[in-house]
């Protein structure tokens, strides 16, 4: 029986390239793909793969939480996580997500075969660094991670998770509301909400407070040269 | 049309996906790959590429740095940045650097094919998101 994964992930070309990846693997296909994480959750109720693949930094719904809302709908979904980072608090939430694999993208190419094999095999799969902390008695009694816990992350509930992620990807109130199905109002009152529960004051801080929680990832720009800059070629 | 393509990103799976998308086409080829800007400047004098397909933010040697040296030493090779940053600034650095050809990665698959071949007959392409595609000679 064929092994059926979806993948999730905003660009095509990365897309194409764990298509090609994995479809090397004889018995394995690629039943779907989405490019934002609310098509993830969508098409991964529709097509019912036995695995799921979503980058962590995906815009409308990021990936910890796709990963949330598929295990909150059918616990028995299999998801790993591909990230750009693997920093003490993305392992952490996406252990706390329920991901039963963590791979980095830059090794891809080199460790995501061998977590879906993992996974099919009804075993986890993470990154070295995850067994490091494991050793390092990061799941100790004290800290234990378990998908039931409450996330570090404070008080914000998934509804509001989910309009913080759309209005730091700089939608207005009017288009969270359309994407949501909700009123302008009730995106407004969540709004309010949120920057009081997070002492805001502008949204400036709600971008900045997303980037640091990873709601939203960036990537930083190499810096400019120190030498003087030449003339304009354009 | 034969073109010759050297693909330089740090990510394997993204190197793939666009070498899957290029060697669709009738006689272009991925002659080699290269994971840094130190390597890419390596390869470039090494395999005499038509067109470099170039990120910029990499380990060791970044795109731009890359570009700028290969503009000195491999004067004949094009180069087309295919990079996350869909800034009008990092745009104008790249082409001053040097570059043909400037395609934001998440357009990729909708505009490389024309930028690959637009640039290897030496004429400017660049798209970012939102901003109309210009292909002038």
């Amino acid at each position: 029986m064929r092994l059926r994964i979806l993948l999730a992930d905003d660009h095509e070309i990365v897309r194409r390239g764990l298509r090609s990846l994995l479809e090397k693997h004889e018995g394995w296909e690629v039943c779907g793909e989405a490019s934002d994480g609310r098509e993830a959750v969508e098409k991964a109720l529709q097509l019912k793969p036995d695995v799921v693949i979503v980058d962590i930094g995906m815009p409308l719904l990021n990936g910890l939480d796709t990963t949330r809302q598929l295990l909150q709908h059918d616990p028995q979904f299999k998801v790993i996580v591909l990230t750009i980072t693997d920093s003490d608090q993305v392992i952490r939430e996406a252990l706390d997500a329920g991901a039963r694999g963590f791979v980095l993208k830059s090794d891809a190419a080199r460790d995501l075969v061998s977590a879906v094999e993992a996974l099919q095999n009804k075993r986890m799969f993470f990154t070295p660094r995850v067994n490091d902390l494991v050793l390092a008695g990061f799941l100790e009694k004290g800290h234990a991670i378990t998908r039931n816990e409450a996330p570090k992350l404070p008080t914000l509930t998934a509804r509001e998770r989910e309009i913080t992620q759309l209005l730091a990807e700089g939608n207005s109130s009017k288009e969270v509301a359309s994407l949501l199905n909700l009123s302008t109002k009730t995106v407004e009152t969540h709004r309010s909400n949120i920057m009081r529960k997070l002492s805001f004051h502008s949204i400036r801080d709600l971008v900045v407070y997303a980037i640091k929680n990873n709601l939203i990832q960036i990537e930083v720009p190499p810096q400019p040269p120190k030498t003087p800059a030449g003339p304009t070629a354009v | 049309m034969t073109i010759r393509i050297l693909l330089v990103d740090d990510h394997p799976i993204v190197r793939q996906g666009l070498k899957t998308l290029l060697e669709g086409r009738a006689g272009w080829e991925v002659i080699g790959e290269a994971a840094d800007g130190a390597e890419a400047v390596e390869k470039a004098r090494d395999l005499s590429p038509d067109v470099m397909v170039l990120d910029v933010t990499m380990p060791k040697m970044n795109g731009l740095e890359a570009c700028r040296l290969l503009r000195r030493q491999v004067p004949q090779l094009e180069i087309l940045f295919v990079t996350q940053h869909d800034s009008p600034q990092m745009m104008r650095e790249a082409l001053d650097a040097g570059a043909r050809g400037y395609v934001v990665k998440s357009n990729a698959a909708r505009d490389l094919l024309a930028a690959v071949e637009a640039v290897s007959q030496h004429r400017v392409f660049t798209a970012l998101n939102g901003r109309e595609v210009a292909g002038l000679h």
